[in-house]
């Protein structure tokens, strides 16, 4: 018989950290509100009949944001055998009342208090003897990130029986029965703890004065993020050369070794230019990705995340986000699969909607490696070309951000905005290197399937013509061809050709594929732009269109539309185009080589068409949010537990 | 007076909410309830929004709900 054990607690509790630690996976952390959107399942380690889940973080069981609502429903649909009610040691108050809330549910429970480390360092003493008595359930001091009485809270949560008193027995609802509960959990902290001012506590408060200085705080952020990108172009580059020579030089060996041995000169070419090029061309770039996600990382481990929304929220209202959009944007600029699914934690629904449409502009680890390969072969190595696509997303997703605001379908849903400030930490070098494990590995079944299956699409395509193989008359193959016709598109960006034309289409899969296209397809990529300009153009539309085909699958189950869907893969397509076409522009008015009127003219054309295609789709009414929108059948706000 | 109006520093017992009643419900679940104290921490550039300690954490606000929330001063 199989037994459930959900972790239950407030949000950044370290729930995840624990559920980590029990089941040896590695699923997301990071220090601040709402790292886990979803509840996720998976067997303990030491006894494969238990299943150990893990939900989004809980305030409390009357709760409204998205996914909160999710864990709620689990808790009541569902119910587990046992819950081990997670409880953040360094803030004890407000974590009990949701224990006290979680006892009306009559499920076995067992408290875990998390980080006793913290609070041994601190001298804080607290009497778990008589929170257990209290309760009258068991109570149990761990440590998920030390590993301190992980094994001892597992053998008493798995023969846990005892269903915890009902301490809140008033059946009032609202206001009234929340402030009450708090009285009551005011009672047992001081009981139970003997508080003194935590460590902590007292050097949070002083960097914050640094980080979150009034006028200091906003350049300290921008100086961090250049920093980020520097040191992935600077440090990455280096290695990268190393294993760039490593995979020339195989190919080059390979081909002479087949060639000796009489193999015919199709399979030579798939093997050398197909499979081992392309892939020397995508795995150059792993150490940037890399050094992006481990830096990443420790932002969001630090707990500077959250500050960074504080100091933002003003200016990101203007633009019709919310502060909180910063997290998600952040996040993206590792992968933006897991920065859309962390836009859950925003409250409004139209600031949601806005950052779904525009957190894939953030460079995310594919980008990165596309703009690594221009800056290494056509400006130096210079990392500041790699920065300063960051800082054109920022404006992008400024200034679109603005436009889109104006629309009707962002003009729904109140912007309430909450955020927790957790207290800054020194982020676990364990966590760090377990988020570089994964994504070696998800980096690998990328490289390895689509992009693989891709490049060998490609090299097929650009080595058959109608006279059957035509090895490297490149010029009658079936991709040349096709390459032809599209290159037309983009003539008015500055860039003129085929091999640009279907590396941007083997681009829409995922954007890895575009360095191996180009590596596949020319030998000297300097001669396919018109000038420099419009190799910036080039990287603009990549950093701009939509970063790959799992995030657009995403962002489709985050928005629950398919109209609006298309309006936003739609929206970032004519984006892409709009910027790349100005900076190719204003390459024109530095260098008047002719071909303007013919660009301009081909520009219009394209972009009439596609804002003709969004004008029909503007009229789209909302249909998640009741307030300000008439509302509809799928309406969220009807599913909320309290409405006024 | 009202939360917005506290100074860095400075602290009230809450006392009213005059906000929509879901964003209370939501103050309160996190642990913002009537008879908490709250101490104004600091308020981000241009003013906007503020970070107060209520209990034993730290939380970030909008000054216009902050506006709506009503305090004894101590």
């Amino acid at each position: 018989m199989n037994k459930v054990i959900a972790l239950a607690g407030n949000p950044n509790c370290g729930k995840t950290t624990l559920f980590n630690k029990l089941t040896n996976s590695y699923q997301r952390v990071g220090n601040w509100t709402g790292v886990t959107t979803e509840e996720k399942k998976s067997k303990y380690i030491k006894d494969k009949n238990i299943e150990i889940v893990d939900l989004p973080g809980l305030y409390s069981l009357s709760t409204d944001t998205l996914d909160q609502t999710n864990a709620l429903n689990y808790l009541t649909k569902t119910p587990p055998d046992v819950i081990i009610n997670v409880l953040d040691g360094t803030n004890l108050e407000r974590n009990l009342s949701l224990t006290v809330e979680l006892c009306s549910l009559k499920i076995p429970m067992i408290i875990a208090v998390n980080m006793c480390d913290q609070l041994n360092n601190n001298n804080v003493r607290f009497n778990k003897d008589k929170l257990s008595k209290i309760f009258n359930i068991p109570v149990i001091n761990i440590s998920a990130l030390k590993d301190i009485n992980i094994d001892l809270l597992m053998d008493k949560a798995k023969t846990s029986k005892d269903i915890p008193i009902q301490l809140d027995i008033s059946k009032e609802k609202g206001e009234n029965a929340q402030s009450k509960r708090f009285s009551l959990v005011e009672k047992i902290t001081e009981q139970v703890l003997i508080k003194k001012p935590l460590r902590l506590e007292k050097t949070t408060l002083k960097l914050d004065k640094i980080l979150m200085h009034k006028n200091f705080g906003l350049p300290i952020f921008f100086i961090v993020m250049t920093i980020i990108y520097f040191l992935t172009m600077k440090v990455g580059g280096f290695f990268g050369v190393f294993i760039s020579s490593f995979f020339e030089k195989l190919s080059y060996n390979t081909q002479i070794c087949l060639n000796q041995l009489g193999v015919t000169e199709f399979i030579v070419s798939l093997v050398c230019d197909a499979v081992i090029n392309s892939l020397g061309g995508i795995l150059s770039f792993l150490p940037q990705i890399l050094i992006l996600f481990a830096l990443i990382a420790v932002i969001e481990e630090s707990g500077y995340a959250s500050r960074v929304a504080f100091l933002f929220d003003l200016f990101f209202r203007f633009f019709g986000l919310s502060g909180k959009s910063l997290l998600p944007m952040i996040v993206s600029c590792g992968c933006t699969v897991t920065g859309l699914m962390s836009t859950r934690i925003i409250e409004g629904e139209s600031e949601r909607k806005m950052t779904i449409f525009l957190s894939p502009f953030m460079p995310c680890g594919a980008k990165t490696a596309v703009f690594a390969y221009f800056s290494a072969r056509l400006f130096n190595g210079n990392p500041l070309v790699a920065t300063s696509m960051y800082f054109l997303s920022m404006l992008c997703v400024g200034v679109f951000g603005f436009i889109l605001k104006k629309l009707k379908t962002f003009k729904c849903g109140i912007g309430e905005f909450l955020l927790e400030m957790p207290y800054l930490r020194v982020p676990a070098i364990k966590d760090v290197f377990s988020v570089l494990k994964e994504k070696v590995k998800e980096f690998m079944t990328r490289a390895g399937l689509i992009v693989f299956a891709v490049s060998v699409f490609l090299w097929l395509l650009k080595s058959v013509g109608v006279s059957g193989y035509v090895g490297d008359n490149v010029e009658q193959s079936f991709l040349f061809y096709l390459g032809d016709i599209l290159k037309y598109l983009f003539y008015p960006l500055g860039f003129f050709n085929w091999q640009t034309a279907v590396s941007i289409i083997s681009g829409t899969f995922a954007k890895e594929a575009v360095v191996e296209s180009l590596s596949l397809l020319s030998d000297d990529v300097s001669v396919l732009f018109n000038n420099r300009f419009s190799v910036y153009a080039f990287m603009a539309f990549i950093l701009l269109s939509p970063p790959c085909v799992a995030s657009l699958a995403t962002a489709r189950e985050e928005l629950k539309s398919n109209k609006l869907f298309f309006m936003m893969m739609i929206f970032q397509i004519i984006t892409a185009y709009i910027v790349a076409f100005i900076i190719n522009f204003i390459g024109f008015l530095f260098d008047v080589s002719g071909g303007l009127l013919l660009s301009i003219i081909i520009g219009i054309i394209i972009l009439s068409s596609l804002i003709f295609a969004i004008k029909r789709l503007k009229n789209y009414k909302c249909n998640l949010c009741a307030h300000s929108c008439g509302g509809g059948r799928k309406c969220q706000t009807k599913v909320k537990r309290y409405t006024t | 007076m009202l939360l917005s109006e506290l100074k860095s520093g400075e602290s009230g017992i809450v006392k009213d909410f005059l906000n929509e009643h879901r964003f209370v419900l939501r103050l309160n679940a996190i642990g913002l309830t009537k008879d908490a104290m709250v101490t104004l921490i600091r308020t981000a550039p241009f003013g906007d929004p503020i970070e107060i300690k209520v209990r034993d954490f730290y939380l970030a606000i909008r000054k216009e709900q902050a506006e709506k929330i009503i305090l004894e001063k101590l």
